[in-house]
C-alpha cells in the first residue's frame, strides 16, 4: 500500500564521508538522462534507479543527496522513492527471489512454493536472511501466466515452479 | 532512409535469406527462454556446424510462437515445403532436429500439429511478426514490410490524411477502455503547441495479462513505427515508452531497437530527408499498478508519486508538464502500421460493428492450451476457451472466465456465446480490459477471486482519494469475513452498497472498477457467498413465485 508511510520525523540518517551518489554517477546521469528532459526533477525515477543500481538499495543519505542533486527537497525525494514497490529503502539481499502473486499463479499452487520458500529460508516476505544472500518478495504479475506459477530471481525469470526445481534454482545459486 | 532505400534494404535482406533453403527459428520470448531455449538455439547451431555446410541452414532467434504451454518451441522451415514446429524441445534434441532436415523427415516424435484451431483460428495483425522475424535485426523487420508505412506516410499523406485512415479503421483503444483512437489523435492534433508528447503505455499491470510483454519482446520495431506515425499525425516530436521493470528482456530489446532505428534514420532528426523530427525515450516504471492509468503515468515520469488526477483537462490538452500528450496502448500502437498500409476501410471490415480489427488475449489458468492467440472481434468466447484453448484440464468442467483483470469480471457458462467485443463485454458486467482471459474451472472459488482482485486493488490504491483508498480496504474485510465462513447477510448489503459507492465516486479508473470482480461474481455466483454466509438460499426464480 503505497499510501502507508513510516514516520520519518525521528529518523536518524547514518551517514558516511564518502557520497553514493559519487561524481562519475553524477556525470552519466547528466550526459545521459538530465539532458533529455525539460527539468531536473524528471530524472527523478532514473536516478534512484540508477543509485539503487550501484548501491543495492537508497540510504537516507543517499535521497539527500539525490534532493541535492535535482535540486528538489529531500522530503519530496522521500515522498517519490517511498511510493514506489521498487526501490529499496532497506538493504536487500544478493538475490531478491520475486514470487508472483497474481490470480494465475494463485490458482496453480503459488501458496505452496511461498511456504516452502519461507521454510526453506527462514523468513517471511519483505526480509532478507541473515547472512544477506536472499530476499523473498511477493510481486504483482511478472505477466507469465501461459507458464505460471513464475519467479524472478534478480533479473533471471523461472516458470513452471514447482517444490523440486524451484529447490535446484537456489541451490545453484553462490 | 528514404522508401526507396527501405525497399533496398528489405530486398537484399530478402534474397540474402533465400540462398539459405532451410530456417530453424526458435522461440526466445521470456517463456521459453525460461526453458533454456537460448541453449538449443546453441547446440542447434554446433550441430548445424558439425555436419559441414552441404546442406545451408541457418537459426534465427525470434518472439513468441504463441503455444507458450508447449514450450520451449522450434520451428524449421524449408522452402517450398510446409513448415514444420516442434515443441517441449530439449537440447538432446538438437542433433536429431538438423538430422531431420537432411532426410527431410520430421522428428515424429517431437511435432507439434499446427492444423488444430489452436492455430487456424486466429487472424493475426497484430502477432503477424511475432515469431517470425528476429526481434534484434532492423533488417529483418524491414524485409517483411516494417517501416514501409512510415515512409509511406512521409512521402505521400498528411497528418490529416494519416488520421482519417485511423478514423476510418474504427480502431479503439486497447489499453482496456476503448476510446477510439482516431478521435483521441484529432483532440491532439487541435492543440497548438511547439512541443507535444507521445507516450506509449507499456505498464502492463493486469494480473493475467502478457500480450504487452510478447509483442514488446518479440517485434518491438512495431511499435516503435506506430510512435512515430502517431506523432507524425498529431505534430508530436517527443516520445515516451514508459515500461514496467518487470520486464527485462522487453526493455532491452527495446533499447537496442530504438539504438538501431536511430542509427538508421528512421528516428531522430528529419527522418527521410523530411521535416518530421522524432525521438523516443525508455521510461522504467518502478511496481505502481496505478501508473498504467494515463495521468498517474505523466505524474511519474515528471519524477513525482504516480498519482492520477481529476479530468478535465485531458492529457491531449494539458499532459506532460503541460503539453499536448497523446497516450495509446502497445497493442494499439502495433495496429497503426497495417492501417496505414492497407487502409482504415480493411481494417474496418474486420470484426463488429462498433468493434473493429482483431484483439490479443493471453489465455491462463485452468486451460489446456496457455499462451498468446489473436482473434477477430466477434468470435464467441466459446470458440476461445474449447476451440483454441482447447478446453479444461483434467476432465474438469468449465466455471468461468476472467476478463479485464482487477477492472474486470468473471462471466459464467451461459456467455459462452456471446461474441467478444467492447460493448457486450462491458453488458454482461465485465470489460474487455487489455486482454487477459482467466479460465476457472469447476473447483474454483469465485468469493475466494473476488477477494484476490479486491486485495490487488487494495495494495496498489495510491490513497489519493479517499472513496477508494478506504473503501477498498472495506470491502476486502468484508470478503474476508465472508470467505471465512463468518461474514453475515448485513455484510453482504453492506458489500454491495460499498461497491456501488465506491464506483461512483473514485477519482480514477482504479478505483471506479475496483468493484467489478465482485459485482460480476455476486451476480452470476451469489450462491457461493449464500453459501458461506451459512442460510440456506432459494434460487430467485422459487422466491418470486413465492412471493406471488
Amino acid at each position: 500500500m503505497a499510501w502507508l508511510t513510516k514516520n520519518s520525523g525521528t529518523m536518524q540518517i547514518e551517514r558516511r564521508e564518502e557520497p553514493y551518489l559519487d561524481d562519475a554517477l553524477k556525470a552519466k546521469l547528466e550526459a545521459e538522462v538530465i539532458i533529455r528532459y525539460p527539468d531536473r526533477r524528471a530524472a527523478m525515477l532514473p536516478t534512484l534507479h540508477a543509485v539503487q543500481h550501484q548501491v543495492g538499495w537508497l540510504p537516507l543519505q543517499a535521497l539527500a543527496e539525490i534532493g541535492a542533486f535535482l535540486g528538489v527537497a529531500p522530503s519530496e525525494v522521500m515522498d517519490t522513492a517511498s511510493f514506489y514497490e521498487e526501490y529499496w529503502l532497506e538493504p536487500k539481499g544478493k538475490y531478491v527471489i520475486w514470487l508472483c502473486q497474481s490470480i494465475t499463479c494463485e490458482l496453480l499452487n503459488r501458496e505452496s512454493l511461498m511456504q516452502k520458500l519461507q521454510a526453506k529460508l527462514s523468513i517471511k516476505p519483505g526480509q532478507t536472511t541473515e547472512d544477506g544472500k536472499f530476499t523473498l518478495m511477493n510481486v504483482e504479475c511478472l505477466g507469465s501466466c501461459g507458464t505460471a506459477p513464475c519467479a524472478l530471481v534478480n533479473e533471471t525469470l523461472h516458470e513452471d515452479l514447482t517444490a523440486e526445481n524451484l529447490d535446484q534454482i537456489l541451490d545453484a545459486l553462490e | 532512409m528514404t522508401p526507396e532505400e527501405l525497399h533496398d534494404v528489405g530486398q537484399k535482406h530478402r534474397e540474402q535469406d533465400a540462398k539459405t533453403p532451410h530456417h530453424v527459428r526458435v522461440c526466445m520470448a521470456a517463456g521459453c527462454m525460461s526453458q533454456k531455449s537460448d541453449e538449443i538455439k546453441k547446440t542447434l547451431e554446433k550441430a548445424i556446424k558439425e555436419k559441414g555446410a552441404s546442406d545451408p541452414c541457418k537459426v534465427k532467434c525470434v518472439g513468441c510462437m504463441g503455444l507458450c504451454s508447449a514450450g520451449p518451441l522450434v520451428r524449421v522451415d524449408t522452402e517450398g515445403q510446409d513448415s514444420v514446429m516442434y515443441q517441449n524441445v530439449t537440447v538432446d534434441d538438437s542433433s536429431e532436429i538438423v538430422q531431420s532436415i537432411s532426410d527431410g523427415k520430421p522428428v515424429e516424435r517431437l511435432v507439434c500439429d499446427t492444423n488444430v484451431p489452436f492455430f487456424a483460428k486466429q487472424q493475426k495483425i497484430v502477432l503477424e511478426n511475432v515469431g517470425e522475424i528476429d526481434p534484434d535485426s532492423l533488417e529483418d523487420y524491414i524485409s517483411v514490410g516494417g517501416y514501409s508505412a512510415l515512409g509511406k506516410a512521409l512521402a505521400e499523406m498528411s497528418p490529416a490524411e494519416v488520421r482519417s485512415e485511423v478514423e476510418a479503421s474504427g480502431l479503439r483503444g486497447r489499453g482496456g477502455a476503448g476510446f477510439p483512437t482516431g478521435l483521441k489523435w484529432g483532440m491532439m492534433a487541435r492543440n497548438e503547441s511547439e512541443t507535444k508528447y507521445i507516450i506509449c503505455n507499456a505498464d502492463e499491470g493486469d494480473p493475467g495479462a502478457f500480450m504487452d510483454r510478447a509483442v514488446l519482446e518479440s517485434d518491438p520495431h512495431r511499435i516503435l513505427e506506430g510512435m512515430a506515425l502517431a506523432a507524425y499525425a498529431t505534430g508530436a516530436n517527443h516520445g515516451y515508452v514508459y515500461i514496467r521493470a518487470e520486464y527485462p528482456l522487453a526493455i532491452k530489446r527495446l533499447k537496442n531497437a530504438i539504438r538501431l532505428a536511430a542509427r538508421a534514420g528512421l528516428l531522430g532528426h528529419h527522418i527521410s530527408g523530411t521535416r518530421f523530427s522524432f525521438q523516443i525515450e525508455i521510461r522504467l516504471g518502478a511496481g505502481a499498478f496505478v501508473c498504467g492509468e494515463e495521468t498517474a503515468l505523466i505524474a511519474s515520469i515528471e519524477g513525482k508519486r504516480g498519482q492520477p488526477k481529476p479530468r478535465p483537462p485531458f492529457p491531449a490538452q494539458s499532459g506532460l508538464w503541460g503539453k499536448p500528450t497523446c497516450i495509446n496502448n502497445v497493442e494499439t500502437l502495433a495496429n497503426i502500421a497495417p492501417i496505414v498500409n492497407k487502409g482504415g476501410a480493411w481494417f474496418a471490415s474486420i470484426g463488429t460493428e462498433k468493434s473493429k480489427g482483431t484483439k490479443v488475449f493471453a489465455l491462463a489458468g485452468k486451460i489446456n492450451n496457455t499462451g498468446l492467440i489473436e482473434v477477430p472481434m466477434g468470435i464467441t468466447l466459446r470458440e476461445i476457451v474449447f476451440d483454441i484453448g482447447g478446453g479444461i484440464p483434467d476432465g474438469l468442467s468449465f466455471k468461468a472466465v476472467q476478463t479485464g483483470g482487477p477492472s474486470g469480471g468473471c462471466l459464467p457458462d451461459r456467455h459462452l456465446d456471446m461474441a467478444v467485443d467492447y460493448d457486450n463485454l462491458r453488458d454482461a458486467g465485465s470489460i474487455m480490459g487489455s486482454g487477459g482471459m482467466i479460465i476457472m474451472d469447476e473447483e474454483s472459488n469465485m468469493v475466494d477471486v473476488a477477494r484476490f482482485f479486491m486485495e490487488f486493488c487494495m495494495s496498489e490504491s495510491c490513497g489519493k482519494c479517499i472513496p477508494c483508498r478506504v473503501g477498498t480496504y472495506q470491502m476486502h474485510n468484508l470478503l474476508d469475513r465472508i470467505a471465512e465462513g463468518q461474514g453475515t447477510h448485513e455484510d453482504l448489503a453492506l458489500l454491495e452498497e460499498l461497491c456501488i459507492t465506491v464506483a461512483c465516486t473514485s477519482l480514477c479508473g482504479l478505483g471506479q472498477t475496483a468493484p467489478n470482480p465482485v459485482l460480476s461474481t455476486l451476480r452470476y455466483f451469489r450462491n457461493e457467498y449464500l453459501d458461506l454466509i451459512g442460510e440456506q438460499h432459494i434460487p430467485a426464480f422459487v422466491g418470486q413465485e413465492a412471493s406471488q
